[in-house]
């Protein structure tokens, strides 16, 4: 790799941190108006009571616990791309781990906040963390570790220290470089952050060693936050999610909605920051292929549970299943069909159509299909329970909408912040690929020119 | 004086001055190399000895599952209620418990190993150069014996064109 | 001898007055939501009466089942809970302890009666209506969920006062506010350790079942009918 390549790459991968125009200021201020207005409803709600929502009896659970499965669900996106990846050495993938190691911390931590939206008094949530009385007066009671819940705390809080130290490992190098190239208050920040990185060959072997075990133990970790989470729904008696299918289920979900996430979220970046020439059609077409993999598996798994539920017949059963497929909720139902199988196939399936445009059309469609998949697994089953007599309904009222859009808003503002302040693409983990690139071909080259490779 | 360094624009550059300085009588440990990339495919790259570090993440994640087994097991047994006829000790949700801090306890071994071996955060060596982020090798001595500084020199100039520099 | 507290519904008896319900809501200072809360389904009646039409004008039957917390054995509810607010008893009973309770909802939902209510406002009684709470039983806030408890401030207050005079409790003495109400002698609670009481002989009766009883909760109310009803409830 040239000097000049490597200043280029240095050049473009910092520009968006040292130069900012009106439409980042602009950009920042809707947004944090909309977290704003998300915000002072959830203080509503917390001042009124969960009575301005469309919870009720029985379908006690509705738009707050669909907007956590989602965002839980969507924060798989990192750790699919950057440690699955990076085990099995696809080196195309290095523009792409620190976008999507970005949407997972910030989609965990807001979807983290939902269990703490839907609760009916907050203020108590922290009766979660295991701490012994008399320390702190929780009542001399330790948390119900045979509650899902508890689960769901565990897995969460251990998901997302996880991930925040993967996506802080790698920057302390370019946190260094930024550190070089600029000058006062900025200087010392990013000095601090760099924690005095130097770039020894100790080091540079530290660091990937972490980055190589840490990338081992987080896939387990996330396959099981998601399972965790499926356990919310799974572990009740209630119809149709009593099913043993949930775990594998949601994590396909997961990586499903994850990865329409981040190929929205690469093809926004592309424009904004002018950074074409690294997120390139290659990454889209690779990312395109395993999105059609997983609305593939997404297709398998949905008739899977609905053939055995069908065939099956049992009586408390039937009546959540034909409230989807044909009753109340079969418009949504098949909007989720068409959204997360039908339209996502020739965009992903034919290679002429699986362009930058393609994909991203086929994950609009799928990030809308995996909440309404996530909403019609809840409210449907919740209500139609086994005694007739107690079925329900549910809609959402304006707190639900509102906190829901706040908290789009939430991620998309997070995001933007971290792009101008981190740059979105690990400048020396491209450094080190174009590299390996070069030194394979000059590999092979001197391989033919000694005539062993024909 | 306290050091001596060159910086150089290639690898193959750093790994001639590496060698050139070795010839030159120097210790692997008295010459500082530092680099803006990892650069392993050359020798000078791959000076650091095998790590403890999976050892450790392993031994991380024993006192996870530990502290995970006795804090379901002794807390459930110190206050035992009765919740859906379900055992007091219910073994099998407690793993889900212990499944999640052993893994919290692997990543935290790690991070913290490599905090403390890659003297994080602190700066270990008096040279540095913001050159390196531009992306320089830098290879060079730190408080050389006075009478060896011309022969270091020579040996950092003699890797091909070079900017030497001093720090007094 | 620890008391294992139950109930027994007879289907036959039950004319759907529903002054048992009037009376838990007295009893248990239960809040009445108001017209247009109840109109999104969130009434709040710990007992309710399950009122079914069958058949055609003129033959048509009108039966009634009051449907209240089965205080399951084996609990559906008890598990999910976080913080331990649901729990089981020594004497059978499933605690809601509502200052343990934030408000999660999961046992509500994993509650397969449907038993389980949740107070989405803090509950309010206009002046003077207020005067008429119950000193014996706390009002809950906002965000806390409550069910039947079979009045288990009056089984402690009967406890303490039995202990009190230093004799056994007596079969029959002990009432919850719906027990006691019964116009038809319906309801009839008691002791099911002690095979004599009146309870303990009537979940004997042939004319007894459980609701849901393949669902494996093990409720202990019996409901009493001399025809199995066909409707989801025996599927």
């Amino acid at each position: 790799m040239t000097r000049a390549t490597a200043n280029r790459i240095t050049e473009d991968l910092l520009r968006p941190l040292l130069q900012t125009t009106w439409k980042f200021y602009a950009g920042v201020t809707v947004l944090g108006i909309m977290v704003l207005i998300g915000l002072s409803t959830w203080a509503y709600q917390m001042y009124n009571g969960l009575g301005v929502t469309g919870d009720n009896w029985p379908v006690f659970w509705g738009f707050h616990e669909t907007n956590f499965v989602f965002w839980i669900g969507i924060s798989h996106a990192g750790t699919l791309i950057s440690a699955i990846l990076r085990m099995v050495n696809a080196t195309w993938r290095r523009p792409v781990t620190r976008c999507a190691e970005a949407i997972t911390a910030f989609a965990l931590m807001i979807g983290a906040l939902f269990p703490l939206i839907h609760l009916g008094r907050p203020w108590y949530a922290w009766w979660l963390f295991p701490i012994p009385w008399p320390l702190f007066d929780s009542r001399g009671l330790w948390p119900n570790y045979r509650s899902p819940l508890t689960w769901d705390f565990f897995a969460i809080n251990t998901y997302l220290t996880s991930s925040l130290l993967f996506l802080f490992l790698p920057m302390i190098p370019d946190f260094a470089v930024i550190r070089d190239r600029t000058v006062g208050l900025r200087r010392k920040i990013y000095g601090l952050l760099a924690l005095g990185w130097e770039g020894t060959p100790k080091q540079w072997h530290r660091l990937e060693s972490a980055m190589h075990i840490m990338a081992i133990a987080i896939i387990p970790v996330a396959v099981s936050v998601h399972t965790i989470v499926s356990f919310d729904f799974s572990m009740a008696m209630v119809p149709m999610w009593h099913s043993t299918i949930f775990g594998p289920y949601f994590v396909a979900g997961a990586i499903f909605s994850g990865i329409a996430a981040l190929l929205i979220a690469m093809a926004i970046l592309r424009k904004v920051l002018h950074i074409e020439q690294y997120l390139q059609p290659i990454h889209f077409q690779n990312l395109g292929k395993l999105l059609f993999t997983m609305s593939l598996l997404w297709g398998y798994f949905v008739f899977n549970e609905r053939l055995t539920t069908w065939y099956g017949n049992a009586p408390h059963e039937i009546p959540a299943l034909t409230a989807t497929q044909s009753g109340e909720y079969a418009p949504l139902f098949w909007t989720m069909v068409f959204c997360n199988f039908i339209l996502p196939f020739p965009f992903l399936a034919i290679r002429k159509l699986r362009t930058i445009t393609g994909t991203v059309i086929a994950s609009c469609g799928v990030v809308v299909g995996m909440w309404l998949e996530r909403y019609l697994i809840i409210v449907p089953s919740l209500a139609h329970k086994q005694l007739e007599y107690s079925w329900g309904t549910y809609s959402p009222r304006w707190p639900e909408i509102t906190i829901f859009a706040g908290s789009i808003a939430a991620m998309v503002l997070l995001y933007t912040l971290f792009s101008k302040f981190v740059p979105i693409i690990s400048i020396w983990e491209l450094k080190v690929g174009e590299h390996k690139e070069i030194k394979a071909a000059e590999a092979v080259q001197a391989a033919e020119a000694a005539g062993e490779l024909v | 004086m306290k050091a001596i360094y060159g910086l150089y624009s290639t690898p193959e550059a750093a790994q001639i001055a590496v060698d050139k300085l070795k010839t030159a009588g120097l210790a692997d440990r008295e010459i500082t190399i530092l680099s803006s990339e990892p650069l392993e495919e050359y020798e000078f790259g791959r000076r650091d000895h095998h790590t403890w570090m999976s050892w450790i993440a392993f031994l991380g994640a024993a006192i996870g599952m530990t502290s995970a087994y006795l804090l379901t097991s002794i807390t459930q047994q110190s206050w035992p209620i009765q919740t859906g006829g379900m055992p007091i000790v219910t073994n099998w949700t407690n793993l889900i418990v212990i499944f999640e801090l052993t893994m919290l306890g692997a990543v935290f071994a790690t991070v913290g190993t490599l905090l403390f071996t890659a003297r994080l955060p602190g700066r270990q060596s008096a040279i540095y150069d913001p050159e390196v982020s531009e992306g320089k090798i830098l290879i060079g001595v730190s408080n050389p014996r006075q009478g060896a500084i011309s022969d270091l020199e020579r040996a950092l100039h003699e890797a091909g064109r070079v900017k030497v520099k001093t720090i007094a | 001898m620890t008391h294992r507290w139950g109930m027994a519904v007879d289907l036959d008896r039950c004319t759907g007055c529903s002054a048992c319900v009037t009376a838990c809501h007295a009893e248990n200072n239960i809040p009445t939501v108001g017209p247009a809360e109840a109109a999104t389904g969130r009434a709040m009646h710990w007992l309710r009466i399950e009122r079914y039409v069958e058949g055609e004008f003129p033959d048509v039957q009108v039966k009634f089942r009051p449907v209240l917390c089965q205080q399951c054995d084996q609990a559906p509810c008890e598990p999910v809970c976080p913080t331990y607010a649901s729990h089981h008893t020594d004497e059978g009973l499933n605690a809601q302890v509502y200052n343990r309770c934030f408000g999660t909802r999961y046992c509500a939902n994993a509650c397969f009666y449907n038993v389980r209510f949740f107070n989405f406002y803090n509950p309010v009684w206009d002046k003077p209506l207020h005067l008429q709470l119950n000193p014996d039983v706390s009002v809950r806030e906002a965000g806390v969920m409550e069910k039947c408890t079979f009045c288990v401030q009056r089984i402690n207050a009967g406890k303490i006062d039995a202990k009190a005079e230093q004799r056994e409790l007596k079969d029959g003495e002990l009432k919850p506010a719906c027990v006691q109400t019964c116009t038809a002698n319906a309801l009839v609670f008691g002791d099911l350790n002690d095979p004599e009481s009146a309870v303990s002989r009537l979940s004997r009766s042939a004319r007894g079942s459980k609701l849901l009883e393949d669902m494996g909760a093990q409720p202990k109310i019996t409901y009493l009918q001399k025809e199995v009803w066909h409707d989801s409830s025996n599927g």
